[in-house]
């Protein structure tokens, strides 16, 4: 088939064109791999409602790039950055403002020898080993907004931990947008890349300063070597009107442990797809999600979870509570390869319903290959217990508030997870007020 | 303090309660006795304002006020007390929470100011000794995994905090051993005082010789059949209830 060099075969390429006058400086092979990467993104197309994991979501209103790449970014205030956990000393920081490295908010004094917390150039300046990774994943032929988010990545954090460096503080990687991105599509990328025996929290938070639409599609992926151990705490809590379609991946090698913690409370649609490549036996991955959908909200995850190995833990435990017109999905895949045998799989969601007109979608899913293998899955979806409100009620306890406790009793659970004090303090502020009910119930314990 | 007068009431359109009077004036004790399917729990319910149960006709005032009129949380706020017969478990929320909240949403209602924590713990220890509950159950989920006893010696408890004007205890006493029984009487007999009232449900004549009515009331078949002092609950105990049954019918 000919083709017109001149004509853009999609209304993507212009702006990735445009993008590469800024990227002069990249290494050839980065540019190749972006180029191929818009290459799957325009072969693979917008998911549409035929493809059965992106059945539930109505793409449209970000086709067409409507929500072009933001090419500069916009002014923050301090206070802004303040809020986002800006206050908690004994971390590293990394902000970025709409997907632009903020160095004047970061804070990297005083890492370990061995460890680097780097953005996109600063990697490129110190020729760190760690960023041939970049890009490099399969999965990026598969994925459309994987492969959108490696053209158009810009400035990357990269954290490297050599063999043995253990982090004595979390890494915390603020997105901040601002009033400069409505409208626009930004798309962070975080590197962690974790040699043997290397240990670290990678906390990430999404937030922005603005109520109208933009598009963030983030990615973060982990490569894990032996005996790597990785949390990554993921809180997004972007703004009502934005669309928030992010990836997650991870790979572990032998005995390296991956636990994930996601808390997602904002954006009118928001989605994560994680997938997790258990490649080293005994690897064991641990993944919480805790989501809370209000009106007009859709929140999805997607879970892919490959035993490639035998002697593999995986553990998934995600709960959601849906409030007026809300849609949530639930979809996770344990699958086991041919002889992954001993394989631990448990999977695990529950949704409470608040409002008659929620939607709880929930699809675990087992495909295995072994026949020496312990999996599990469960999956409920229900209403507040009415003899618990009445109980509650009928002790003076206002409707509003009794629905709160109890909302808060069936989430409170996940926050027991969380190892950092500062974070677990945020979010369980983020979810008290969330909830119903009047003040009384803010001093939960 | 509360007057029922001719109270019907449906539970999914059956008709459980068939008229039923009755007057609790301050500092009295009433007991109401009847075989099962009689209808006292469905009293119990109704004076609390579970929304399963249908007042179809009559009228309940508690101090001069429609009750029908008020929310479940607003009667407990007006001082009513339901003691449950199967108390719910609550999971993840904390006895000592639970109760903090419900006496802080009582006293913002009354326009007292709340009770800040060092004499809410106070008051919640001191009522705790009362009724022999151990620390551990308080800062236990409402009610799991605790046993029959402790549900019910935790239903007295919460009213020693609450400090209700009429209290409603719904077989209270089922299901209790002596001991437990002896705990749970003990609890309420502390509470009697001339300006409380007890509408005591049960299904026993036992628990009436620890906790000593002023009125015993026999409801039978949705209605009160006979009324009398606390001798009526002794010839209860020789007759039965197939006697009033028979009158009822």
């Amino acid at each position: 088939m000919e083709q017109v060099a001149s004509e853009p075969k999609n209304p993507y390429r212009d702006d990735f064109l445009v993008g590469l006058r800024s990227r002069r400086n990249e290494p050839v092979w980065l540019l190749e791999r972006r180029q191929a990467a818009l290459a799957a993104f325009e072969r693979l197309g917008l998911p549409g409602k035929r493809w059965e994991a992106w059945r539930n979501l109505d793409l449209t209103p970000i086709a067409d790039n409507r929500f072009p790449l933001l090419h500069t970014w916009g002014e923050i205030d301090d206070a802004t950055v303040e809020a986002a956990l800006g206050d908690v000393p004994d971390v590293y920081r990394m902000v970025f403002v709409d997907g632009f490295f903020s160095a004047r908010h970061s804070a990297l004094e005083g890492l370990p020898s061995g460890a680097a917390v780097l953005s996109l150039d600063e990697a490129m300046d110190a020729e760190n080993p760690a960023l041939e990774r970049l890009g490099q994943a399969e999965r990026t032929q598969q994925e459309p907004f994987l492969a959108l988010n490696t053209a158009f990545m810009g400035d990357v954090a990269l954290i490297h931990l050599g063999k043995g460096v253990v982090l004595d503080k979390p890494v915390v990687i603020v997105n901040l947008m601002s009033t400069k991105a409505e409208g626009r599509g930004v798309y962070p990328r975080t590197l962690v890349v974790a040699e043997e025996g290397a240990q670290a929290s990678v906390v990430e938070l999404f937030r922005s300063n603005t109520a109208d639409a933009y598009l963030n599609v983030p990615v973060t992926e982990f490569y894990l070597d032996a005996n790597a151990h990785i949390s990554n705490y993921r809180v997004q809590e972007e703004g009502g009107e934005a669309f928030h379609l992010a990836t997650v991946l991870a790979r572990l090698e032998r005995d390296a442990t991956f636990t994930l913690h996601t808390l997602a409370v904002g954006g009118k649609t928001a989605r994560t797809d994680i997938h997790v490549d258990l490649e080293g036996k005994g690897a064991e991955a641990e993944l919480d999600g805790l989501y809370l959908a209000g009106d007009g909200q859709y929140v999805d995850h997607h879970t892919w979870v490959h035993h490639n190995t035998e002697h593999c833990n995986s553990r998934q435990r995600f709960k959601g509570v849906l409030d007026g017109k809300s849609e949530t999905v639930f979809d996770g895949l344990v699958r086991v390869a041919p002889g992954a045998q001993k394989t631990d799989a448990r999977q695990e969601n529950r949704n409470l319903v608040l409002s008659p007109r929620g939607l709880a979608h929930s699809n675990p899913r087992l495909e295995i290959h072994a026949d020496d293998v312990k999996c599990s899955h469960g999956s409920t979806t229900g209403e507040l217990d009415r003899e618990a409100l009445f109980y509650m009620r009928a002790r003076g306890i206002g409707e509003r508030d009794a629905q709160a406790l109890l909302t808060f009793a069936f989430v409170n659970e996940m926050l027991d997870t969380v190892r950092l004090e500062a974070l677990k303090e945020y979010e369980r502020e983020l979810i008290l007020r969330w909830l119903p009910g009047d003040e009384t119930v803010r001093e939960i314990q | 303090m509360l007057q029922i007068k001719n109270l019907h009431a449906t539970v999914e359109g059956e008709e459980i309660l068939r008229g039923i009077d009755l007057e609790i004036k301050p500092g009295e004790v009433h007991a109401i006795m009847g075989p099962n399917g009689s209808g006292k729990s469905t009293l119990s319910k109704v004076l609390a304002g579970n929304e399963g149960y249908e007042v179809t006709a009559g009228e309940i005032l508690f101090e001069g006020k429609d009750l029908m009129e008020l929310e479940p949380e607003d009667r407990a706020r007006e001082g009513i007390f339901l003691g449950f017969q199967y108390p719910t478990e609550i999971p993840g929320v904390s006895n000592t929470y639970f109760l903090k909240a419900a006496v802080n949403a009582i006293r913002k209602y009354r326009g007292q100011d709340e009770l800040d924590a060092m004499e809410f713990l106070k008051l919640v220890k001191e009522r705790a000794k009362l009724l022999k509950l151990e620390d551990q159950l308080l800062n236990r989920p409402v009610n799991e995994g605790f046993s029959g006893g402790e549900k019910k010696r935790n239903e007295i408890f919460q009213m020693a905090v609450l400090e209700p004007k009429l209290a409603v205890l719904d077989e209270i006493d089922s299901g209790l051993d002596i001991d437990a029984l002896k705990v749970v009487s003990d609890g309420v007999n502390a509470m009697r005082s001339a300006d409380r009232g007890f509408l005591l449900i049960t299904h026993y004549q036992r628990l009436l010789n620890y906790i000593q009515p002023d009125y015993v009331h026999v409801l039978v078949n949705g209605k009160i059949v006979k009324s009398g002092g606390k001798e009526l609950a002794e010839e209860l105990e020789k007759s039965g209830y197939a006697l009033f049954e028979e009158n009822a019918a």
